[in-house]
Parts: structure tokens; C-alpha cells; sequence
């Protein structure tokens, strides 16, 4: 169970002169140890005399006497009485509460209680994210929550991971939840325009550190009212406030290293292996295609080598005229150059935090610094922060109250590029271009080695120095609140916020640079300016009638803008590579323009409970968005929600067993509006100058109908906890329709364009959610809990409007890397293709199983096959979607000693391979790097039972085609994350003035378990691996303070 | 309470019909294309947006010329994997190698034709017509006509071949998205691209200096010549050409002059050249000029594409050939001269703007009317071997060295070698060659070491399927109505 995130007033020190002695002690929780802040220390009976515990859980009383008894008290937990007996230490476990589901949590346009919201909401506290390290809060949250799927985008310094709520609800509008910072809906994604290098994600810009919580809100009840935002859920941060008491100054600091990845990622084959596969290639095309002896074909094949590698200091030989006797010699014979570890080193990641924080009865502040650096696992990947935030509240007589929030970021993101790049993406060229034959110097010349190489990378560690490429982000966001209470159980709030984020992007080429060579050098500079105000006012009413009536009410509106200023200026032509700025160019380009979107909305909410036992709840909000066209822009959302708290009635004393059992459902509709801001019109767009005059065309045919996807969704849960709540769960069920969904659907190009963006058809999200909790061993000081989350969510397609199929590629990285299709009845992730049928046994040559009724040339398992692909008809594949996905978590806590291991796993499904076609390639791109997995599955006349087929140099297209030969199975599971903690005696610290300090280690992604082992698991949302930088293992250590 | 929701309610309902205005939201670097051509102003914004897109990479910017050589047999490749070897090796399927590029983006410029002819139709039916805008209408008209006659040689077979069969979905109005247009036979392509070119010449402008980087009269009659040759139409072509050459309006490159002429914009023989401009259509290390250097000649240079030794062999005809000084030696040796400047302004290096890849593309030359006139006038039903030879030898005087032809001597070899050196790297070859059913001969032996290509014999004729591109996969997906008209083989 949780701790509380407010506060209870506090109670001053009173010096009670009859007192004899002075105790101190801890209050930790049971679950896992940790300190509570906040707990109410008094002493019974004696009015007024009591204190709180810090933020460490520490607390001291003067002057206690010795036969007193103290009374531990803290929301969500037993209140305990405890004798002094004439003890002065007195720690204290506190136990949750039987019943503890009055936690306030943060959700939609207010606070609510777990016992008694009616929607689905849950709840990640910091204190189950603090050990991560972490830029942003995502990385942390995995296996947390159920229905929650984490994704991890690159392993790049300054990448996020992404967070999908209960599967995919949209199509090609965005399935990102809504983000909400302290009641105000926030951008999130991308803020640069630098494309293939740097992609800052703003979340970035907010400290893990500065959040208190976290709140997911799952269904349309809970989610409602944030209307046509919400459909693919909302992550509700809300960000800490100073607390009643002295000033508590905590320090944090961390160093973590991540030496190496997590797993394999398409470990290339050795130096030598490489030369034997190449050689081999051309020996078979000789043999096999144009009838030559032996000889012929070896004079062939060393004829390829020595052509490529002599300029590179090696000769080949083959005596025998086969593999056998292939060896390499030469000036560099026996000596490779490793490009991987000139290209990757050990990342460095540190984290410092300051934070001080406290409050009086008029108000409280919680101010923190924090400092943050990244050094990437690429020589070339850099990420840097600072952020600032001050939470201000402050109260004006007894019915105002306002709360300023200010949170100033400023960070810089130097990156890599993670498409699939030859020219310069480090990782791709480790694993697929960058010869162990290939040396940075020429061996003619001793000068660095500058024309392309055969496998056309160039050398990275001459070109190294003369490119570069930044990003810069700074963003102010500031929010105001003003709760007025206007009469008893009446209050007003507004919330006014600025959000302002400015992105700067350098990019620069030398004159000297393979891309700056036909321009002379050139120089982009971006600037990004992303404006966001938004108001809201509601207006809140609660009151109990009867004793057992209670009632509360909201409405209220919210008016928003969005604004981003674009501008461009590009200089080429430099004058000196000293300077790499767009003043010393001798041409200039220049570009700047603005887009944006507007939304007006009216929202409200009523809620009413009998005697805490029957909740109902319904919500309704209009939308007005400009994102849509006249006819369209509006739109009503509403939901319907009822719980029943089971455990309160009656007969349920019977059952003693159970100590708390709530069952509640939900139903409502919500939407989704396009990613882009003027989808529906179409447009003639100026960018086709011509002989420097302005030039322009149509650049889109849009459909003005274009509508918001809605969503109707229903859901149920069973909320139990059992043997006073040692064993506490959840089990839920829900099932999302969405209609009206947008696709930006391929049509015909002889309409001029590709694609266009269209209302397409329906999709059904449906699955089971799990989450289960217990205490396992609580005795002693000794503590064990562990936790299971697990869900299902089964995602069809439903309906296509005019029956049609629609083929799409998966967006990542630019290049289609996975083909899907949507049919109906069939997976929002159904992956298209030909049905590859392996390697014939005596011939080694790529199968296809036909899936038509043209002429076989063979039967494969059965099935009539071919050799070609062409004659191959495309037929769904499988289902990038796991059957089951979720998180292990297990703490155990002994006498300031804690380990917490975190586990994530996902079972069923499919990932694609979009790197395979480059590493393991059937012999076309013979000057590239093949992995291990290549090398030694790949057919030989020795190896028939090969599961790839005979390398042979000819241009065979068959890999290169959308096939099941690159699907893997994606079950695994991994050690995300282990922290090792240990919190310092009292005792101890209290000599050297320090109220809490606390050392740990905590270990990211050391174990994995893959079904498939050539690369990591943890795949994107479309299930696919490419030639994104992976992730890897990272060793923390941390040190945490307060005074 | 009551009070304050009706409030709310009066205040809400307020908003949302005074926020109508707020909500409209309009972007600041688009117009509506419903309004944006109203005049002549706008329709010439719309020539320069057009113009534009033709110098696209997958059209004339690069691919389109590299397509026309490099599939001809005066192309050869020193190394597979460069970079668009495909159309060498001719490894097209449907979902590779597909070459889909070209009908995008020809499909995506003749919307915008369409566009054109369109809105000044409208202007021209409210009566508010004007000699410029039908001008600009004529321009687009002719474009439209040149994209059809190089998608129908794409894609369908040659006209000569079989008229009757597949040649592209004819489309002359603006398209709904819903749209899944079928293919037209080759015979309704060209008869269109006629009626389009006799269409729009009344309005074109003949002022040649006015007309730089645009389409204008003369183009069309020399597009028609080229048409009507393509179509066996040798009087028509002939009629065509001769009203081009006897215009007086452009005039042949002196021998001393022609190397020249490739560092310099809209010389006396472009016809139709297409400009490209630093930051506009500039493909730097990936321009056309770029891919006719030797390899490792400048940073960015691959060698990708040079001449085949039967070329070499036409050429060494005359060592003298003036020709030969747009040439430069390539990878294979330091003597043989494989390697075209002609993108990238000549031995210089420094382009016709002093800019090496922002070359203007000559899409048609002068030249190319003279040798279009002298096999028209060979092949007319009643040849007139004086006007071939004397057409020809205006372009073989390049040689000096060779004997000049007569009418006894000139024959279509003759005609077709010379466009051959004339043309070198400009895109014409190959269609030369199909149209003429003539056999191909790729110098394979050239890739050094050898590598088997298998998608092709080393010699090809017509009769191969892949001498025309297939429809692609993502073609047939999207248009599932055209799934049944691919190309056969494919």
C-alpha cells in the first residue's frame, strides 16, 4: 500500500514541564520498509503535544513522560498506540490500514479517493521510481502498472520510452495518452525538427525527481473529461508540494555506467568468418551460375577480395581452390581493426538533486535544482540538463488560495542518428559495414583514410570531427491556481498556465564532410517555439445530506491555444571551418512559418454516494477543436460509472477473511482527434520555388469531413484484499470500440498523392487486467512483499468502411520496415507478407509456400511452394500483439536494508526483423558485415539443415521481401530493474546532523530472457527491431540525504 | 447553486457560438487550393511549382535521364551496389526495384497540370480570360503531354509494338481520393498527348528569350516531333521538326563552342532545358552530375554509372570528335575517357552557375531535331535521303574526321550512332532502342571482378517483359481495380 501525498496539519511543540525524557525513532511502512514522512506523533491525552515525522520518518519528542503511550497516526495506515515504558528509541512499522481505500489520488480535474472513484485509475508513487535512472519518468514505470505497456524507443542518451494505455485505440492518429502536469493538459513528443538525430522528448524537460505522483487514468470514467484528448488514456503527473514543518533539504546523487548492451544485438561474425562468407559467395556464383571449375571460381572469388582489401593492406590465397585453404595475408595479415570499441564506449550517466521544501500554516514551497548528464553509449550521443522548479502555495485569509508552479528546464542533446543510415549510423555500421579489414589510415599514405569504403560507411573517426549536430530545449511552464471558496463545500478553481518550449538545432558539415563537400560546408540552425496557453475554471460542489448522502458536483470550461513558431536558416558556403555559424556562409536559405490549433470545451461531473457503500458517477464535456473542419469540430463525451463497496455491508462480517472487496463499471465515450492540425483541409502548399521565383502546387487531397475518432468503452472491475489486507488485487476487464478511426490510407498514386488522411473504420480493444499484492513474510523487522501485474488485451480490427483492406507500413525510421494490413476481423498489428518457407534441404535455395492456386514447383510440409517469391501470393503472417504482458515486483526490507527487484515479461506474439535484410543477406551485399547468427545457420553443402539459405552472389531479392523468414517469436522476460538500498541508523546520522541518508544501487536491465536471442526483445509498439541503438545494462550507485 | 449552473450554461453556450472564429485555425505557409489560382499571378506561381517538380529526382532531375541511358546499352557499371544499378541489371519485381518513383511523381505532376487547366478553364468560362493565362494553360498542356509520352514508354509497350495494349490510367481532372483509375490503352495515351500538344501550341509564346526554364511553342512542335516519331507518324514528325528548325529561333552549337555549352544556362540549342538552383532542386553529392564522376573524384563521387566500351568503340570512330571533350577517364584506367561532365559544367567543375550539382537539365536540344528530321525524312513513305543526309551531317560534322554523309551513303545506323554521341548520358538511348527493335547489348565484362547478373541476358530485345516497368505492389494495393492490368511477366 501507498503513502499519502498531503499533508495533516501539524501540531507545535509545547514544552510539557512534567517531562522526564526525550524519545526519538523511525516510522517505516510495512509493506517494504520505507520511511513515512508526515506520520502524526502524539502523546495521548495530552492535547496539543506531538510532532511529525521528517521526511526520513524520523521523528524526536522532547519531554515525553516515561509511562506516556504515543499515538502513530498517517492516512492510509493504522493508527497505533504505543507505551514509551521508559524507552528513548521507539521505531515504529506502520501497518496499512484494513480498509485503507480512502488514498487520495490526483485524477481528472481534482482528487478523488481509491475506495471511492468510480473509474479505473492507478497510482505509481515516486518512491517506486526513485532508485531508476532516469531522464524521464516512463523508463521507470514499466511492469508497474497493468494495462500499461512501456515501449523503449533507442537505448540513445536523451531517448523516452513511450507508454500505450490498454493496447492500440487509433490507427494513425496518435496513440500517446494525454499528459497532464498539475490539472493542466501538456504537448508531449518530439519538440525538434532535427528528424533522424536528436528527438527530444519534451516529457524530458520535467525531473522524475519533482514528481510526487503518478496517476494512469484508464477508462472512460475516469478519463472522460478530458473529452476527445482522452481516448488513449491520461498519465496525471502531479508534481510535489512543500509539506507543514521546519525546512527539509534533501540531496540526492547518482553515477551510473552502463558498460555494454543488454543483450546481444546482431553480433557480427569474426574478421575471418566475414572474409570466408565473401569468398564463398563468389565461389558459388562462379560454380553454380556459370558453369566454372573449381579454380575458376576461387580466381573468381580471390579476384573480389584482393580487388576490395589490397588497398586496405591484405591478400588472399586459396591453394586448394576452395575455403578450405583460404588465408589471408598482407602488410596488416593478423591484425583487424575494432571499430566497435572505437565507436562505443562505457556510458556515463550522473544525477544530482537538491531540493528544500516546507511549509507554515499559510503556506508551503518546494523548490529543487537538479543537474543531470548523459554520456551515451555512441562516441557522439551527449545529453545534458538542468532543471529548476518552485512550487509555491500560499493562502489568502481563509477562502483564497493560490498555487503558483514554475518548472524551468534547459537541457542539450547531441545525437545519433537511428535510421537505417549507411552513411551514419554508428551502430548499423559496427554491425553491417565497418570491416575489421578497414583501418582509418590509409596503409599508402599513413593519411586518415576519407573515401568511401567498399561497403560505402565512411570512416567514422575521420568524419567524427567534421560534423555535428545539437539540440537545444528550453521550456518555462508555469501554472497558477486560484481556489476560491465561496461558500461552505463550494469552491471556484481556475488554473491559467504557460508552457512555453523553445528548441534550437545546430547542424553542421564541414566543407571537408561527405555532406557538406558539394555546398562547401554547411550550417542549419532550427529554432522551435512551442506556445501553449490554456484556462480553465471549474466550479465544485460537495455536500452530505442525511448523514449519508453524499453529493458533489463540477462544471466549468477550458479554452486552450497552441502556437508554434518555425523558423529556418540555413547557410552554406563557409567561409572557415573555425566557425560553424550561419553568419560566415556566403549563401544563406531561410525558412519560418507558424502552425497551431485552438479548443474550447465545457465540462461537468456529478457524483453521489449513499453511506459510502453505493458510488454513481457521470461526467459530460463538449469539444470544439480546430483540428477538424466547421461541420465536424464538435463533439459530446460522457461516461456513467457505479461502485459498490461490498465489505460495507452487512452480511459481509460473516466473512472476516476478507477484509475489503469493491466491485465497480464504467462505461463512456471519449475521442481522438488527428495528430495534424489541418488534416482536413487541403492545401496548396509554396515550397516548389523555381529559378528563384515563388512556385507552388496542391500538396494533399483531404477528405473536409474528416471527424474525431470516438471511443466507447466499458469496464468492470473486482477489487479485493483479503487476511486484513496481507493479499490485495485487482481484476478488471474492459472493452474499447473505436469508430470513425483515422488512417492516413494509401490510394491510388494516380491521384497524384500516396496517401491521404481519412475516418477508415473500427477497432475493438478488449482484455483482462490483473494486479495482485501481497505481504508474504512481515515478522521481525523483516519484510517481503511482492507484486504481480498482468494483462491481455486482444486488438481487432472490426471494421473497414467500404470493406476494404488497407496496407500500411509501420511509420518508424522513414523506411516501411513492416508491412501490416488491416482486415476485418483480423489484429491492429497483423503483419503482411509472403509465408517464407525456409531453405531447400539438397539446394539450399529460399521456399516460398504460394498461397494461391497457381502451378507449384514443389510441396513444402505439404503445402504447394515455389522458388520464386513473385509467384507467392502475401497473406497475414501473425500478430505483432503479445497474448500477455506485464511486471514481476518483489521488495524485501530488513533493518534499513532493502532489495527491490523489478520484472517485466511479455508472451506471444511476433517481433519483425527490420535489421535482418542488412545482416543476414543472401549474398547480393557482399561487402557487408553478416552477423553470427548468418554465419553459422546459413546452408552449406555441410550444414543441409540450415535455416538460411546458400549465399550466393547474385542479386537475389528474396530477403529483401516483407516475409515471415524475419519474424521471431517475442516472448521474454527481463530483470528491468534491482535496487540495493540501505538507509543509515539513526544513531548514526544523528551525530553528523543528517535526519535521513540512504546509499543504494540499483542495476537496469542486467538478466533477459528472449525467445530469440540476435537482438533485444524490448521492441517498439509495432513489435519491430531495426537499427535503433540498443539498450543496455546500467550500474547505478546513489547516495540520498536529508537535513 | 441552480443559479450558477444557468449561468454556467448562458456563459458555456456563449462561448461555443462566438468561438467559431477562434477554432478556425488557418496555416500560415498553405493556401487553399480551391482559391489559390484566381490569376495570372497565381497561375504562374503554379508554372514555376510544376516546372519544379519535373526537375525532381525521380524524373528529370536525375533518374529519368540515368534510366534512359543506363537500360540503353551506352551505360555500363564498374561496381554493383553503387546505387540505381537496378535499371541496369533490370532487377524489377512488383515489390522490389519496382522504379515506382516515376509514376508518383509523374502522377503527382500531372495533378498539378491538371490543376492548372482546371482553375483557368473556370476563369476562362467566367469570361475573365486573358492571353497570359491561356499561355500558362497552353504551358501546362504541354507538360501534361510530355509526362504522358514518358509514362506510356515507362510502362506500356512500344506504340509500334501493340498499340492496343496496357499504356497508363489517363487522367485529366482533378481526382477524388477515392479514385482507382484503370490503365488507358497505349493508343489513347498518344492520341491524348496529341490532342494536348495541337491544343495548347495557339496559345504558347514564341518569344524564346522570355520563355527560359519554361515550355513554350517550340517545345511543343519539338515534343510533337519526338511523339509522332515514336509513333511511326515520319511526316508529321518531319512537319513538326522542320517548323522548329526553320523557325530560325535557336541555332547549333559551333564545334568550338559545344564543349562550352555545357557550362552555360539556356544556350542557342535548349529548347526545353529545365533549371535547377542551388536550394531548390539541388541533389548535391546525389545530382546527376554526381553520378557521372569517377569514383573517389570529389568527396561524394560513387562512379556510378560510365560509358559501356560499345559506346567508347562508336566514339573512337573519330579520336577528334569534339565530343570527346565532355568526356573524362574513369575508374578502369587512366586513358579511357568513361566519365561525362556534361552535369557538372565540364572540366571545371563549377556548373553553368557556378555550382557543381545545381545543373540545369537540357531536356531538349536543337540537336536532337536535326537527327528527329533526318530519320523522319529517311523513313517517309517516299524517303528523302538528300534532306536525312543533309540533317545529319549537321551533327556528324561533330566528328570532323568522319566523311560526311550523301544521300547514297546515309542509312538509319548512321542517324541512330549519331544520337547516340550527341545524346550520350541525356536519356534518349534506350527509348531509341525499344522503339526501334532494336537488340541490346550490356557490356557486362565491364564490372571488374565479374558478377553474375541474372535478371537479364547480356543482350535483350523488346520482346523481354522487363523492358517496361511494373506496376507496384503499392500501386496494386491501394488500387486494387489496376491488380489485374499488370504488366505481363511481372
Amino acid at each position: 500500500m501507498k503513502k499519502l501525498i498531503f499533508i495533516f496539519l501539524s501540531v507545535l511543540f509545547v514544552n510539557a514541564g512534567m517531562a522526564q525524557t526525550r524519545v526519538t525513532g523511525t516510522v517505516t511502512a510495512s509493506e517494504d520498509g520505507s520511511p513515512i514522512p508526515y506520520t502524526v506523533v502524539l502523546v495521548k491525552g495530552s492535547r496539543g503535544v506531538g510532532t511529525n515525522t521528517d521526511a526520513e520518518g524520523k521523528y524526536s519528542l522532547s519531554n515525553v513522560a516515561s509511562d506516556a503511550v504515543l499515538v502513530f497516526s498517517y492516512v492510509g495506515y493504522k493508527t497505533q498506540e504505543i507505551p514509551v515504558s521508559g524507552r528513548s528509541v521507539i521505531n515504529v512499522e506502520m501497518v496499512t490500514d484494513a480498509l485503507a481505500l480512502d488514498e487520495v489520488i490526483v485524477v481528472a480535474y481534482g482528487t478523488s479517493t481509491k475506495g471511492t472513484f468510480t473509474g479505473a485509475a492507478s497510482v505509481v508513487k515516486a518512491d517506486a521510481i526513485r532508485d531508476v535512472p532516469t531522464l524521464s519518468f516512463e523508463n521507470a514505470m514499466g511492469g508497474k502498472i497493468a494495462g500499461l505497456q512501456i515501449t523503449t524507443l533507442s537505448g540513445q542518451a536523451g531517448s523516452t520510452s513511450s507508454i500505450r494505455v490498454r493496447g492500440i485505440g487509433s490507427m494513425n492518429a496518435s496513440n500517446e495518452p494525454l499528459y497532464v502536469i498539475d490539472g493542466v493538459p501538456v504537448i508531449s513528443g518530439n519538440v525538434t525538427q532535427m528528424g533522424i538525430y536528436t528527438s527530444s522528448n519534451v516529457m524530458n524537460t520535467i525531473n522524475p525527481n519533482d514528481i510526487e505522483s503518478i496517476t494512469v487514468l484508464k477508462d472512460a470514467a475516469a478519463s472522460a473529461l478530458y473529452g476527445s484528448r482522452a481516448a488513449n488514456g491520461v498519465i496525471v503527473i502531479t508534481t510535489r508540494q512543500g509539506k507543514l514543518g521546519k525546512p527539509v533539504i534533501n540531496f540526492k546523487a547518482s553515477v551510473g555506467i552502463t558498460p555494454s548492451f543488454a543483450t546481444d544485438n546482431y553480433e557480427a561474425a569474426s574478421t575471418e568468418q566475414q572474409v570466408e562468407l565473401y569468398y564463398e559467395n563468389f565461389w558459388n556464383a562462379g560454380k553454380l551460375y556459370e558453369g566454372m571449375t573449381d579454380e575458376e571460381a576461387s580466381t573468381s572469388a580471390l579476384a573480389q577480395l584482393n580487388k576490395r582489401f589490397n588497398k586496405h593492406g591484405y591478400t588472399f590465397s586459396a591453394p586448394d581452390h576452395t575455403v578450405n585453404s583460404l588465408t589471408i595475408g598482407g602488410e596488416r595479415a593478423g591484425q583487424y581493426f575494432d571499430w566497435e570499441s572505437e565507436l562505443f564506449r562505457t556510458a556515463v550517466y550522473q544525477a544530482y538533486d537538491i531540493s528544500v521544501s516546507g511549509g507554515t500554516e499559510a503556506s508551503n514551497y518546494y523548490t529543487s535544482f537538479s543537474y543531470t548528464n548523459d554520456l551515451g553509449r555512441s562516441v557522439i550521443n551527449e545529453y545534458d540538463r538542468i532543471t529548476g522548479r518552485m512550487n509555491f502555495g500560499q493562502k489568502i485569509g481563509r477562502f483564497i488560495e493560490l498555487n503558483t508552479n514554475i518548472n524551468v528546464s534547459t537541457s542539450s542533446q547531441e545525437g545519433f542518428n537511428d535510421t537505417r543510415a549507411l552513411g551514419n549510423n554508428y551502430f548499423l555500421q559496427s554491425r553491417n559495414l565497418l570491416w575489421g579489414l578497414y583501418w582509418p589510415t590509409d596503409i599508402a599514405t599513413g593519411l586518415p583514410w576519407t573515401a568511401r569504403f567498399g561497403s560505402y560507411a565512411y570512416n567514422p573517426l575521420y568524419y567524427n570531427n567534421e560534423w555535428e549536430n545539437w539540440s537545444k530545449t528550453q521550456r518555462v511552464f508555469a501554472t497558477e491556481t486560484v481556489t476560491i471558496k465561496i461558500l461552505p463545500g463550494l469552491n471556484l478553481r481556475s488554473i491559467f498556465s504557460f508552457d512555453n518550449t523553445q528548441t534550437f538545432d545546430h547542424l553542421y558539415y564541414s566543407a571537408l564532410h561527405f555532406n557538406g563537400s558539394s555546398l562547401i560546408g554547411s550550417v542549419t540552425e532550427n529554432s522551435t517555439k512551442i506556445n501553449e496557453l490554456l484556462s480553465s475554471s471549474t466550479l465544485n460542489y460537495n455536500k452530505t445530506f442525511g448523514g449519508v448522502h453524499n453529493v458533489s458536483a463540477l462544471a466549468g470550461w477550458e479554452v486552450g491555444k497552441n502556437n508554434t513558431d518555425y523558423m529556418r536558416s540555413t547557410g552554406t558556403n563557409l567561409a572557415t571551418s573555425e566557425l560553424h555559424t550561419v553568419a560566415t556562409a556566403g549563401k544563406l536559405d531561410a525558412n519560418a512559418y507558424f502552425w497551431g490549433n485552438a479548443m474550447v470545451s465545457m465540462l461537468s461531473r456529478a457524483e453521489y454516494n449513499y453511506n459510502n457503500r453505493y458510488y454513481a458517477s457521470a461526467s459530460f464535456r463538449r469539444d470544439g477543436s480546430s483540428k477538424l473542419g466547421p461541420d465536424s469540430r464538435w463533439g459530446n463525451f460522457w461516461s456513467v460509472a457505479g461502485s459498490w463497496r461490498i465489505d460495507q455491508e452487512g452480511f459481509m462480517d460473516n466473512v472476516p477473511v476478507i477484509s475489503s472487496l469493491r466491485l465497480r463499471a464504467s462505461y463512456g465515450v471519449n475521442g481522438t482527434l488527428p495528430t495534424s492540425n489541418y488534416g482536413w483541409r487541403s492545401l496548396t502548399s509554396y515550397s516548389s520555388k523555381y529559378m528563384e521565383q515563388p512556385g507552388g502546387g496542391v500538396s494533399n487531397i483531404a477528405d473536409p469531413n474528416l471527424s474525431w475518432e470516438t471511443s466507447y468503452t466499458s469496464n468492470i472491475a473486482l477489487e479485493f484484499g483479503v487476511l486484513e489486507q496481507r493479499l490485495t488485487g485487482s481484476i478488471e476487464y474492459f472493452n474499447r470500440a473505436s469508430k470513425n478511426l483515422l488512417q492516413d490510407v494509401p490510394i491510388s498514386n494516380v491521384t497524384g498523392f500516396g496517401s491521404t488522411l481519412r475516418n477508415v473504420g473500427e477497432i475493438n480493444n478488449r482484455g483482462l487486467e490483473f494486479e495482485l499484492f501481497g505481504e508474504i513474510i512481515k515478522s521481525g523487522g523483516f519484510t517481503w512483499t511482492a507484486g504481480l501485474t498482468a494483462s491481455h488485451v486482444k486488438s481487432t480490427v472490426t471494421k473497414l468502411y467500404g470493406g476494404k483492406n488497407i496496407i500500411w507500413y509501420e511509420p518508424t525510421g522513414g523506411d516501411d520496415r513492416t508491412k501490416f494490413i488491416y482486415t476485418e476481423g483480423e489484429s491492429t498489428l497483423a503483419i503482411y507478407g509472403r509465408e517464407w518457407a525456409g531453405v531447400e534441404r539438397e539446394t539450399g535455395l529460399n521456399l516460398w509456400f504460394l498461397n494461391n492456386d497457381s502451378e507449384p514447383d514443389l510441396s513444402v510440409d505439404g503445402r504447394p511452394a515455389t522458388y520464386d517469391y513473385t509467384n507467392a501470393t502475401e497473406v497475414i503472417l501473425g500478430d505483432a500483439h503479445p497474448k500477455l504482458f506485464g511486471g514481476f515486483n518483489t521488495d524485501l526490507g530488513w533493518k534499513g536494508i532493502s532489495l527491490g527487484l523489478n520484472f517485466i515479461y511479455k508472451l506471444g506474439g511476433y517481433t519483425y526483423d527490420a535489421a535482418g535484410k542488412d545482416v543476414n543477406d543472401d549474398g547480393y551485399y557482399w561487402e557487408r558485415i553478416m552477423s553470427l547468427d548468418a554465419y553459422e545457420n546459413r546452408w552449406t553443402p555441410t550444414n543441409k539443415d540450415a535455416i538460411y539459405p546458400q549465399r550466393v552472389a547474385i542479386d537475389m531479392e528474396d530477403v529483401n521481401q516483407k516475409s515471415s523468414r524475419h519474424m521471431h517469436p517475442a516472448d521474454f522476460t527481463r530483470l528491468k530493474s534491482i535496487t540495493l538500498g540501505y538507509s543509515l541508523p539513526q544513531t548514526l546520522l544523528s551525530k553528523v546532523k543528517l535526519s535521513g541518508a540512504r546509499v543504494y544501487f540499483n542495476g537496469a536491465n542486467l538478466w533477459t530472457l528472449a525467445a530469440w536471442k540476435v537482438y533485444d526483445p524490448e521492441v517498439n509498439e509495432y513489435g519491430s527491431r531495426g537499427w535503433e541503438m540498443p539498450i543496455g545494462k546500467t550500474y547505478t550507485f546513489g547516495i540520498e540525504a536529508s537535513f | 447553486m441552480k443559479k450558477i449552473t444557468i449561468i454556467l450554461t448562458v456563459l458555456g453556450l456563449m462561448l461555443m457560438t462566438s468561438c467559431e472564429e477562434f477554432l478556425d485555425v488557418k496555416p500560415s505557409n498553405y493556401a487553399n487550393p480551391e482559391t489559390s489560382i484566381k490569376t495570372a499571378t497565381d497561375a504562374k506561381v503554379a508554372i514555376n511549382g510544376l516546372m519544379r517538380k519535373m526537375t525532381a529526382a525521380d524524373y528529370y532531375g536525375r533518374n529519368f535521364i540515368i534510366y534512359g541511358d543506363a537500360k540503353g546499352g551506352d551505360f555500363a557499371i564498374r561496381s554493383q551496389g553503387r546505387g540505381l544499378d537496378y535499371y541496369y541489371s533490370f532487377n524489377h519485381s512488383a515489390s522490389s526495384g519496382s522504379g515506382a518513383g516515376f509514376w508518383n511523381q509523374i502522377y503527382h505532376n500531372i495533378l498539378q497540370a491538371n490543376n492548372l487547366i482546371v482553375s483557368i478553364q473556370k476563369i476562362e468560362d467566367a469570361g475573365n480570360g486573358s492571353a497570359l493565362l491561356s499561355d500558362y494553360k497552353g504551358q501546362a498542356m504541354t507538360a501534361r503531354a510530355l509526362m504522358y509520352f514518358d509514362l506510356v514508354r515507362l510502362y506500356g509497350k512500344p506504340y509500334n509494338m501493340n498499340k492496343e495494349s496496357y499504356g497508363v490510367p489517363l487522367v485529366l481532372e482533378l481526382l477524388e481520393f477515392t479514385a482507382q483509375p484503370t490503365r488507358a490503352s497505349v493508343e489513347a495515351v498518344y492520341t491524348q498527348i496529341l490532342k494536348d500538344l495541337s491544343d495548347a501550341a495557339p496559345f504558347l509564346s514564341k518569344d524564346k528569350a522570355a520563355t527560359k526554364g519554361y515550355l513554350n511553342y517550340w517545345a511543343n512542335k519539338a515534343i510533337e516531333a519526338r511523339v509522332h516519331l515514336f509513333m511511326d507518324n515520319f511526316t508529321a514528325s518531319l512537319t513538326a521538326a522542320e517548323e522548329v528548325l526553320n523557325s530560325g529561333k535557336y541555332s547549333l552549337y559551333s564545334n568550338t563552342d559545344w564543349v562550352g555549352s555545357w557550362s552555360t544556362q539556356f544556350g542557342s540549342e535548349s529548347i526545353f532545358e529545365l533549371a535547377i538552383f542551388p536550394s531548390e532542386a539541388d541533389l548535391t553529392t546525389g545530382s546527376l552530375g554526381y553520378y557521372l564522376l569517377r569514383n573517389g573524384k570529389v568527396t561524394g563521387a560513387m562512379g556510378w554509372f560510365m560509358a559501356s566500351d560499345y559506346w567508347i568503340d562508336r566514339m573512337s570512330q573519330d579520336p577528334t570528335d569534339i565530343r570527346w571533350g565532355i568526356m573524362e577517364r574513369d575508374e578502369s584506367s587512366t586513358t579511357r575517357m568513361g566519365s561525362s561532365l556534361k552535369y557538372v559544367g565540364g572540366s571545371a567543375m563549377t556548373g553553368d552557375k557556378a555550382s557543381r550539382s545545381a545543373v540545369n537539365v537540357k531536356v531538349i536540344r536543337l540537336s536532337e531535331m536535326y537527327l528527329v528530321a533526318a530519320e523522319a525524312a529517311l523513313r517517309l513513305p517516299t524517303p528523302d535521303r538528300v534532306k536525312a543526309a543533309d540533317y545529319l551531317n549537321q551533327i556528324r560534322k561533330r566528328a570532323p574526321a568522319l566523311t560526311p554523309a550523301d544521300e547514297t551513303t546515309v542509312t538509319l545506323d548512321m542517324i541512330i550512332d549519331e544520337k547516340s554521341k550527341e545524346f550520350f548520358a541525356e536519356g534518349l538511348r534506350y527509348f531509341d532502342m525499344i522503339r526501334l527493335n532494336r537488340t541490346i547489348e550490356f557490356n557486362d565484362e565491364f564490372i571488374s571482378p565479374a558478377v553474375v547478373i541474372t535478371h537479364r541476358t547480356k543482350t535483350i530485345d523488346r520482346t523481354f517483359f522487363k523492358t517496361i516497368l511494373p506496376i507496384s505492389q503499392n500501386e496494386l494495393d491501394a488500387n486494387p481495380a489496376i491488380a489485374s492490368q499488370q504488366n505481363p511477366g511481372y
